[in-house]
């Protein structure tokens, strides 16, 4: 296998801090009141892609030995890894201004915060484009991929988001409704779209079927299932969905606390397992 | 300007693992590193079913994946259609690896660097034969420029009617007769 964990958890931490970038800019339109939230995914932003940056450079081995060759990523912009190295250029200090202006408590300007939407959206994309492209490996290689990676990533940083605003600023969170059903509906979609690709991963090629067979029932079946199905999909689906579609009410019991931090968090490790498997159960087309 | 390329005949081929070993020695590899691989397959249908051994390495395409996704420019094509490394660029990133559908390269243990096959290029030179070819008990190897039809690489290719692994999915340079 070519890659594996490092780069899982850069493209997870890349497009949990898009997705969390994107939350903040949302709380901020809608909920101008949740200060805490909006700073939490404005610090998360950064952070995360910070902390991933670092994953990248250490699984880059003879770049780590030789840091000024960093320098020659920007050479190619044929290849879409140096395009990614363009949007984080430009992403990675927008979303480290806007938390430092969040920290001073000052204003974040609504053009930094649109320049980082758009950068947020295109970071959350190449990092599934940066698999889509690479033709020997079926799994990555369809349309499908980009659109359930930057899904995955919303999802992901609402999560994230979600998580502190739900320790801190709790009876706040629990009124704000948009938020819970961007969530649910996000899992929905999710499911769909992982659905599609493992259907027509599998039928378009042997190595397809044999990737997405060592996902469904081979030797990564109990993470799909337990860690990316149940804990990253159904069970924060049910969680959010119960409260916002069903029962209708806003919930203040510790029970229910606790379970909304299990959805949260399983939305997270649901996210992280699914770069994990889509980089590890990969099977590439070899031409003998 | 020559365009180099290789045969390499399977039915020749007794899988001795020579040209491994050369290569290993010319290119100064670790005895874990190789950039010849050799499979073993069972070809053909019962009853006329035979052991094949297809020894691959760096296919030297025209239309390189590794070169096309290399975000540095690490991996690039000379003039006369080898493709290599220029292990000052190269991050490591192995971005390259993921996109070579032939699997031919791999990261040297030593420097982290991703290298293959290099025709055993040397001063603006292929080898001349690269050791696999040189070393090659059978003559199953022939090594020369594709551009030349007196070449005896051409004259080899047009002989057997020798085919790319892939057909033109690369526009490969490497010929198998199978």
């Amino acid at each position: 296998m070519v890659w594996g964990p490092l780069i899982a958890w850069y493209l997870f931490l890349a497009g949990a801090s898009a997705g969390a970038f994107l939350t903040a800019a949302f709380v901020e339109a809608k909920y101008p009141d949740s200060v805490k939230m909006r700073v939490a995914g404005r610090i998360i932003a950064p952070v995360f892609v910070g902390i991933g940056l670092l994953m990248l450079m250490i699984d880059a081995e003879a770049g780590l030995h030789n840091p000024l060759r960093f320098f020659w990523l920007v050479s190619n912009p044929g290849s879409v890894m140096t395009l990614g190295v363009y949007f984080i250029c430009i992403y990675m200090p927008v979303t480290l201004a806007a938390a430092i202006l969040e920290i001073l408590k000052k204003k974040v300007p609504k053009w930094l915060t649109w320049i980082g939407i758009v950068f947020a959206f295109a970071v959350a994309a190449y990092t599934g484009f940066l698999l889509g492209v690479v033709k020997a490996y079926p799994l990555w290689n369809n349309a499908v991929l980009p659109i359930l990676f930057v899904v995955s990533a919303l999802s992901a940083g609402l999560a994230a988001t979600s998580l502190v605003g739900l320790v801190t600023d709790r009876e706040r969170f629990e009124h704000m409704w948009l938020i819970k059903k961007s969530h649910v509906i996000l899992s929905a979609i999710e499911m769909v779209v992982l659905f599609t690709m493992l259907v027509i991963v599998s039928a378009g090629s042997f190595e397809g079927a044999a990737s997405v067979h060592s996902l469904i029932a081979g030797q990564y079946a109990p993470a799909f299932w337990g860690g990316i199905v149940i804990l990253g999909l159904v069970a924060p689906f049910l969680i959010e969905g119960y409260p916002v579609f069903i029962a209708k009410r806003v919930e203040t019991s510790t029970t229910s606390l606790v379970v909304s931090l299990i959805g949260e968090a399983g939305v997270l490790v649901g996210g992280f397992l699914l770069r994990l498997l889509v980089i590890l159960s990969a099977l590439p087309v070899l031409f003998l | 300007m020559a365009r180099y390329g290789m045969l390499i005949n399977t039915k020749k081929c007794v899988g001795c693992f020579a040209c491994r070993l050369a290569c290993q020695a010319k290119n100064h590899l670790e005895p874990t590193e190789a950039f010849i691989k050799f499979h073993e397959l069972e070809t053909g249908e019962f009853p006329n079913v035979y052991n094949e051994i297809v020894p691959t390495q760096c296919q030297h395409c025209e239309d390189a994946p590794c070169a096309a996704v290399c975000p540095t420019h690490a991996t690039y094509i000379t003039d006369s259609g080898v493709v290599l490394v220029d292990p000052e660029k190269c991050i490591g990133c192995k971005y390259c690896m993921a996109a070579c559908p032939y699997g031919a390269r791999i990261v040297q243990e030593s420097t982290g660097v991703v290298e293959k096959c290099r025709f055993c290029y040397e001063n603006g030179e292929p080898g001349n034969p690269p050791a696999c070819v040189g070393t090659c008990i059978s003559g199953a190897r022939v090594f020369g420029d594709l551009d030349d039809p007196e070449s005896d690489v051409s004259q080899a290719i047009a002989k057997y009617h020798a085919q790319p692994l892939a057909s033109n999915l690369t526009e490969s340079k490497i010929y198998y007769v199978r």
